[in-house]
């Protein structure tokens, strides 16, 4: 655990110590917080419908897959990418560390810089609740989980493509593509019937995120989210071991 | 202490290092030696576990590299070829990192980068970034690392490459001084590192083992006739009359003088032969002094090459 810490500690050394991570965390700041003023005084109109504007701010609209897609990937896009560039795996790779260790501490860093970015939007909790008494915290709770489950996820993705790449970019694209083609799977469900159907929707990110912000935390979205994290990083962790047998 | 069995390693269908086979025990200096391309930096990263052979394993302290690796790891340190730092980590948070990552921890770790930091007297860069040291020290810094978590061995891929010679001279004094409490392997490409260095050899070329011994070894091994140096009091003519009523001389060439009165010549005797109480004798006969007499030895450079040539020369043949 104190070698696996060792490594999430660098990671985090390496955001804060290069303006990429103040970079991002602004424009998240930034996007999320105008998304919020605009969600905001369209269901202020008298004719707007009985939705929460936290609801649709976790998963409710384009701009939330757009933030999750676009955070994962630039904080996972250097984690193999550069140790690979810049030779480094060698004497991390030659230490005595296991692979496991290796990928959960790059995993912990890009989560955790995720959970603070995430954090910052507590305060859109509060707005509402000071304007709305009987707010109703259970799928705000909810919707919370969802973003962090679907953050892991992501992350995993990200990490993965980072691994087997020896370039931010390439690793970038790579992530992204996984990423939109699950986020996809809606098409396949909307355009599909029967059994199909049902399959596509229980991959269908969008219904999965749609249930959490209703406060509807179904087990078989939990097993999902979690099971594709553990695949992907199971799968970065391989990539590790190939590169010895290359 | 190490032991490497039938080491071998493609890449592809190209090879890196073919049933490579040795063992080094405790306290030795190594060197690998070889040209460029060889296969020394991928025997050294079959050593430290970065990769894995596809024939044949290799045991650290009875550790197989592929079977325990970790285990095995924990008694390498390794200075890899270009020595990558962390470039936007100071020296003080990278030798804390790599540490932690060697499992070291609190008052431990803390003595041992404080031992590392003296030893290689990095003391003056412990606040500056890695990225804007110096060569000299960042090749320090490296051995620091491999330092850090005090293991017998020490593996070091071309420890004085590209320092300037101010610099080679302190790594080569650190890494003798490093060599009384550690097992040290290094490769080289540079002969007179491994003549200042190591006590044994390990000769690879084209990815196999051609010889393993101690430089006086690999010296004499390549040593059949004797070649001398002498100087005659005596014009050349009577030189070249003494020379050629030895029958175990090969040959001999006339030499430029310099200075010293008297005619010089390089003997070459015949395989196997030693001929200077032969000319001594001679010469006394002729009542002619010798006023030099200079046995030549064969440098580690001409071994070297000796080796190379003949081994390629095999090849072609076969």
């Amino acid at each position: 655990m104190n070698k696996l810490l060792a490594i999430t500690k660098k990671e985090l050394l390496h955001y804060f110590y290069s303006p990429m991570a103040y970079v991002v965390l602004w424009a998240f700041l930034l996007i999320n917080g105008f998304l919020f003023y605009v969600i905001l005084s369209a269901l202020s109109k008298t004719a707007s419908p009985p939705v929460s504007p936290l609801s649709i701010i976790f998963g409710g609209s384009f701009f939330f897959y757009l933030l999750t897609i676009v955070i994962t990937v630039v904080v996972t896009m250097r984690l193999g990418a550069e140790e690979r560039k810049q030779g480094t795996f060698e004497t991390l790779l030659t230490s005595p560390i296991s692979d496991f260790e290796i990928v959960m501490g790059k995993f912990l860093a890009a989560f955790i810089f995720y959970v603070v970015a995430w954090l910052f939007t507590l305060i859109y909790v509060f707005i509402v609740k000071a304007y709305q008494k009987d707010l109703d915290f259970g799928p705000i709770i909810s919707s919370y989980l969802g973003t962090l489950l679907l953050g892991m996820f992501f992350i995993s993705i990200g990490l993965f493509s980072s691994m087997i790449s020896k370039n931010q970019i390439v690793s970038a694209v790579i992530a992204t593509l996984i990423m939109t083609m699950l986020l996809g799977i809606t098409f396949l469900e909307f355009i599909s019937s029967g059994v199909t159907r049902e399959i596509f929707h229980y991959f269908d990110i969008l219904t999965i995120m749609d249930n959490f912000s209703k406060g509807i935390v179904d087990s078989r979205n939990l097993i999902y989210l979690l099971s594709g994290t553990a695949f992907f990083i199971a799968l970065s962790e391989k990539s590790l071991e190939a590169r010895r047998w290359q | 202490m190490i032991e490497a069995i039938s080491l071998t390693k493609m890449y592809g269908t190209k090879k890196g290092v073919e049933n490579i086979s040795f063992k080094i025990d405790k306290g030795e200096i190594v060197g690998f030696l070889g040209p460029n391309g060889a296969g020394k930096t991928t025997t050294m990263r079959l050593l430290t576990g970065f990769l894995y052979p596809n024939d044949g394993d290799a045991y650290i302290e009875r550790n197989s590299i592929i079977e325990k690796p970790l285990i095995a790891r924990k008694y390498i340190g390794y200075l890899s070829e270009n020595n990558p730092l962390y470039e936007d980590l100071k020296v003080k948070e990278y030798l804390d990192f790599r540490g932690r990552v060697k499992g070291l921890k609190g008052k431990e770790l803390k003595n041992r980068i404080d031992y590392v930091v003296e030893k290689c007297e990095i003391r003056d860069v412990i606040s500056k970034l890695t990225g804007s040291c110096s060569k000299g020290y960042r090749q320090r810094i490296g051995i620091a690392d491999a330092l850090i978590n005090d293991p017998p061995i020490l593996i070091l891929d071309e420890p004085t490459q590209g320092l300037d010679p101010a610099q080679i001279y302190h790594t080569r004094e650190l890494i003798k001084s490093l060599s009384v409490e550690h097992t040290v392997i290094l490769s080289t490409h540079i002969l007179s590192e491994v003549e200042a260095i190591c006590s044994r050899v390990l000769l690879i070329q084209k990815g196999n083992l051609i010889f393993d011994g101690s430089l006086e070894e690999m010296k004499n091994a390549f040593k059949k006739n004797q070649v001398l140096d002498v100087t005659f009091l005596c014009d050349e003519t009577k030189g070249r009359e003494i020379l050629s009523s030895i029958k175990k001389i090969d040959r001999f060439e006339k030499l430029q003088n310099e200075g010293e009165g008297g005619s010089s010549f390089v003997i070459y005797s015949l395989e196997g032969e030693d001929i200077r109480e032969e000319i001594f004798w001679k010469c006394f006969e002729e009542r002619i002094p010798i006023l030099r007499l200079n046995e030549k030895k064969k440098s580690l450079e001409e071994a070297f090459l000796k080796i190379i040539s003949e081994e390629s020369k095999e090849e072609e043949i076969q």
